[in-house]
C-alpha cells in the first residue's frame, strides 16, 4: 500500500540504545540476526576423530521472510574399518591410492589408517509468505571434499490450518553426488593388488542422484503439547559402493583369509521414514519424544527413540537437557562379515559395519545460559556405544576366536555461542 | 489467578484495560506470587506517570506551569528516552501532543474539531520547545507532557524483567495488548498471541507466534471518526494537530522489547501511507492493517 517506494533509514538500533537506557533490555530473541557459531569434537578412542566448525546466520526481514546462510567445515582424522576380518597372521593392505601400504597385527580388526579429509559444506535459502496463511521455502547446498562432491537444492510449502494450530507441508529436494576416489573406483570383487598401478578400475567418476520427497503434519494439541508426524521417500541411484571397503574371503575351514575383494552394493535404494514427535511442556521444563522408523529395499529396517529433558534452572535462560537415544538396525540383505573361499560370488556383498545389525545407546547432557542480553552459550557432552554381534553363528575356525564386530565408543563434545542484534 | 492447561493466568486491571500475566514452568504459589509482583509495578507506573495525578511525576512536570522541575531518575530516563524519539522519529513522536485530546474525541462519531480549535492548540505542541536538561525539566506554560505513549509498554517490559529476575518461570505479560515475554516457553516453543484484524468484520484474531521479547500494537478499530465518508484514525500528526491520513488502521511490530515494538508501531503509523515502507527498513517483524 506504501505510495511510494522511499527508502527509510533504520532507527531501530539507535531506538534499542534509547530504550536501554531506561533500564529495560530486550531478552536474547526476536533478533532481526541471528548468528550461531559451535564446535563440535567426535573422537573414537584409537580410531577417528573429527572436529567440526559450524557458523550459521539467519535474517528475519519482518512479514515472514527469512533468510539462512550456513558454512560448515570437518577436518576428519584417523583410522576406520575397513571390512577386512582379523586373522592369526599380520596382514598386509595396499592404501586406496596403490602407493604403500599398512600392516594390521594377529587377532586385530583391520583399520584403514589413512583417513585423512578436510570437508567444507555451504548451504542457504529463504523462505517468503504466500498469502495469509502460507509459506514457501527454497534452499541450496554444496559440499566438497578432496574425493567427493554433492550438490543439491529444495524446496518446500506449508500451510497453516485450524487458527494456525495444525500446518501441513510438503517439500521435495534434489542431489548430486560425485565421487573420485583416491586411486580410482577399484572394480567390484577384483582382489586388492599389492602395492602399484595394477589394481582394476572403473573409468571415471562414481555419481548418485538422491531425490527425496516428505509430507508433514504439525498439530497443537492444546496449550502444552505439541505433535507432529512426516513421511519422507527417497531414492538413491548410481555409484553407492564404498570404494575404499574391503570383503575378506576366507577359507571354509580354517577361517583364515585368502583374499580381500572390493565390496559391491546395488545402484538403487529406496528408503521409506516415518517420524513422529510429541513435545510437551510440564512443570519443571520440557519434555520432547521421538520415534522414527526406516525401511528399505536393501533389506535394512531401523528405529531410533529419543527423548529429551529440558529442565529451567534458575534465571538467565539456564537450563540443564539430558539427553537419551536408542538406535536399532538390521543388517543390509547383501551385508556379509566374510566370503567362503570357493563359494559362488553373490551379486553384491559388503562387510561395512554401518550395514550391519548393530544397536546404539547415546547419552548425553546440554547446558546453556544467557550470557548477557543477546549472547547465549550452550555446553554438550555425550556418549555413543554402538553394539553388534561380534562372534555371529557359523564363523569358520579362527574366526570363531576373534572379535568380528568390535564396539565403538565414541565421545561427542560440542560449545555453541549465538548472538542476535 | 486461573489454570489453565499448565499454565497459570493472573487477571487484573490496570492502564484503563484488562490485563493477564501467563506463566509456566511454576508451582500455584510461586505463580500467585509472581503475578502480584507484576500487578504492582504496573500499577506504580500507572499511579507515577498518570497525567490525571497531580501528585505523580508527570502531573508534578504540568503543573509547574513554566517552573523547572527536577525529576527522579526513572523519570529522567523515560524522559531522555522521549526525547531521542522525537529526534529519532523526526518529529513526529512527540510527548507533548497529548494536549489535542481537548478538541479530538474519537468516540467513533463525526464531530471534526474546527481547524481554528486546532490551530489554537499547536503553539503548545512540540518537545522542541521543553527545556530538558537531564534530570530538569522546565514546560511553556500552557503545555503538558503525556507518557502515555511508553507508559503502558515500559510496564510490560518491567513487569515482565521483575518477573524474570525473581525466577526462572516463564512467562507473557499482557497489559491491553501490549505484550512481552520472558523468553520462549519453558519447551522453547513460541507463545501463541491472538491479534484483533479490525479488517475482518468476523474480528477474527490472526495468531502470531513470539518467542521473547515484546509486541505492540498502534492504532485502535474503535477510536476514529467518521465524516463525509472520510476516516479519521486517532494518530494524531503533532505538526498539523490532524490525524495522519492514509495510515493503517493498526501496525503490530515485535521488537526486543515492548517500548521498541510500541515507539515504532506508533512512528509507522505517523508515516501514514508510508507505513509499510518505513517497516521494511527497521529488521524487526510487523504487520499492517489497513
Amino acid at each position: 500500500m506504501a505510495a511510494t517506494s522511499r527508502t527509510y533509514r533504520s532507527i531501530r538500533g539507535a531506538l534499542s540504545a534509547a530504550c536501554a537506557l531506561t533500564g529495560i533490555g530486550g531478552v536474547a530473541t526476536s533478533h532481526a540476526t541471528e548468528v550461531e557459531t559451535a564446535i563440535l569434537g567426535y573422537t573414537e578412542p584409537n580410531r577417528v576423530s573429527a572436529l567440526e566448525t559450524v557458523l550459521q546466520a539467519r535474517h528475519d526481514f519482518g512479514s515472514g521472510r527469512l533468510a539462512n546462510f550456513k558454512v560448515v567445515y570437518d577436518a576428519l582424522t584417523g583410522a576406520s574399518a575397513s571390512g577386512a576380518v582379523p586373522g592369526a597372521a599380520v596382514q598386509t593392505f595396499t592404501r586406496p591410492s596403490g602407493r604403500g601400504s599398512y600392516t594390521t597385527a594377529p587377532g586385530e580388526t583391520p583399520l584403514d589408517d589413512t583417513f585423512r579429509d578436510a570437508r567444507v559444506a555451504v548451504s542457504g535459502g529463504a523462505t517468503l509468505p504466500l498469502g495469509r496463511l502460507s509459506t514457501i521455502s527454497a534452499g541450496l547446498y554444496g559440499s566438497g571434499e578432496h574425493d567427493y562432491t554433492s550438490l543439491g537444492a529444495n524446496a518446500s510449502f506449508s500451510r497453516d490450518f485450524d487458527r494456525r494450530n495444525r500446518t501441513l507441508s510438503a517439500g521435495v529436494s534434489f542431489s548430486q553426488d560425485t565421487v573420485t576416489p583416491e586411486g580410482g573406483r577399484p572394480i567390484p570383487f577384483a582382489s586388492m593388488t599389492p602395492v602399484g598401478p595394477d589394481q582394476p578400475r572403473l573409468a571415471g567418476d562414481g555419481s548418485k542422484d538422491v531425490a527425496d520427497a516428505m509430507l508433514g503434519l504439525v498439530q497443537v494439541i492444546d496449550r502444552a503439547t505439541l505433535v507432529q508426524f512426516t513421511y519422507s521417500l527417497s531414492r538413491v541411484t548410481g555409484y553407492q559402493t564404498d570404494p575404499y571397503k574391503l570383503v575378506s574371503v576366507v577359507d571354509p575351514t580354517t577361517g583364515a583369509p585368502v583374499d580381500q575383494i572390493f565390496e559391491h552394493r546395488p545402484d538403487a535404494r529406496t528408503k521409506h521414514i516415518l517420524f513422529g514427535r510429541v513435545k510437551r511442556q510440564l512443570p519443571h521444563g520440557a519434555l520432547d519424544l521421538s520415534y522414527r522408523f526406516m525401511t528399505d529395499d536393501w533389506g535394512i529396517a531401523s528405529h531410533t527413540v529419543e527423548l529429551r529433558d529440558r529442565v529451567a534452572l534458575g534465571g538467565g535462560g539456564k537450563y540443564l537437557q539430558p539427553h537419551m537415544r536408542y538406535y536399532s538396525q538390521s543388517a543390509a540383505d547383501f551385508y556379509a562379515r566374510w566370503l567362503l573361499d570357493g563359494a559362488a560370488l553373490p551379486d553384491h556383498a559388503t562387510a561395512d559395519y554401518r550395514l550391519g545389525e548393530f544397536h546404539a545407546w547415546t547419552f548425553g547432557l546440554e547446558h546453556g545460559r544467557d550470557l548477557g542480553r543477546d549472547h547465549r552459550l550452550t555446553a554438550r557432552v555425550e556418549y555413543y556405544r554402538q553394539v553388534g554381534d561380534g562372534h555371529p553363528a557359523g564363523a569358520p575356525g579362527a574366526l570363531a576366536n576373534y572379535d568380528l564386530f568390535p564396539v565403538v565408543d565414541a565421545w561427542i563434545f560440542q560449545v555453541g555461542y549465538s548472538f542476535g542484534s | 489467578m486461573q489454570r489453565r492447561g499448565d499454565l497459570f493466568a493472573g487477571l487484573f486491571s490496570a492502564m484503563s484495560g484488562p490485563c493477564e500475566i501467563l506463566l509456566e514452568s511454576c508451582d500455584e504459589a510461586q505463580a500467585l506470587r509472581l503475578a502480584e509482583l507484576a500487578a504492582a509495578e504496573v500499577l506504580r507506573i500507572e499511579y507515577k506517570f498518570s497525567r490525571y495525578r497531580d501528585d505523580s511525576a508527570v502531573g508534578a512536570i504540568n503543573a509547574a506551569a513554566g517552573a523547572a522541575v527536577r525529576v527522579d531518575d526513572e523519570t529522567a530516563r523515560l524522559l531522555e528516552l522521549a526525547a531521542r524519539c522525537h529526534a529519532l522519529s523526526g518529529g513526529r513522536f512527540d510527548v507533548t501532543s497529548g494536549i489535542l485530546r481537548r478538541v479530538w474525541k474519537f468516540d467513533g462519531g463525526d464531530r471534526l474539531p474546527s481547524r481554528g480549535q486546532v490551530k489554537a492548540l499547536l503553539p503548545l505542541i512540540g518537545w522542541g520547545k521543553v527545556a530538558w536538561e537531564n534530570p530538569v525539566i522546565a514546560l511553556p506554560a500552557g503545555m503538558e507532557i503525556d507518557l502515555g505513549g511508553l507508559g503502558k509498554e515500559y510496564a510490560a517490559d518491567r513487569a515482565a524483567e521483575l518477573v524474570a529476575a525473581a525466577a526462572p518461570a516463564a512467562a507473557l505479560v499482557n497489559l491491553g495488548g501490549d505484550l512481552r515475554a520472558t523468553g520462549p516457553r519453558g519447551d522453547g516453543a513460541a507463545w501463541r498471541v491472538g491479534v484483533e484484524d479490525p479488517g475482518r468484520e468476523d474480528h477474527a484474531e490472526r495468531v502470531l507466534e513470539m518467542k521473547g521479547g515484546g509486541l505492540a500494537t498502534s492504532g485502535d478499530a474503535r477510536r476514529f471518526l467518521l465524516r463525509d465518508g472520510i476516516r479519521y484514525g486517532h494518530i494524531l500528526n503533532p505538526r498539523t494537530g490532524w490525524p495522519v491520513r492514509g495510515a493503517p488502521r493498526a501496525v503490530t511490530v515485535a521488537a526486543p522489547t515492548c517500548t521498541e515494538a510500541g515507539v515504532l508501531a506508533t512512528v509507522a503509523m505517523l508515516h501514514g501511507r508510508e507505513a509499510e515502507a518505513f517497516l521494511e527498513g527497521q529488521g524487526v517483524g510487523w504487520w499492517c492493517r489497513w
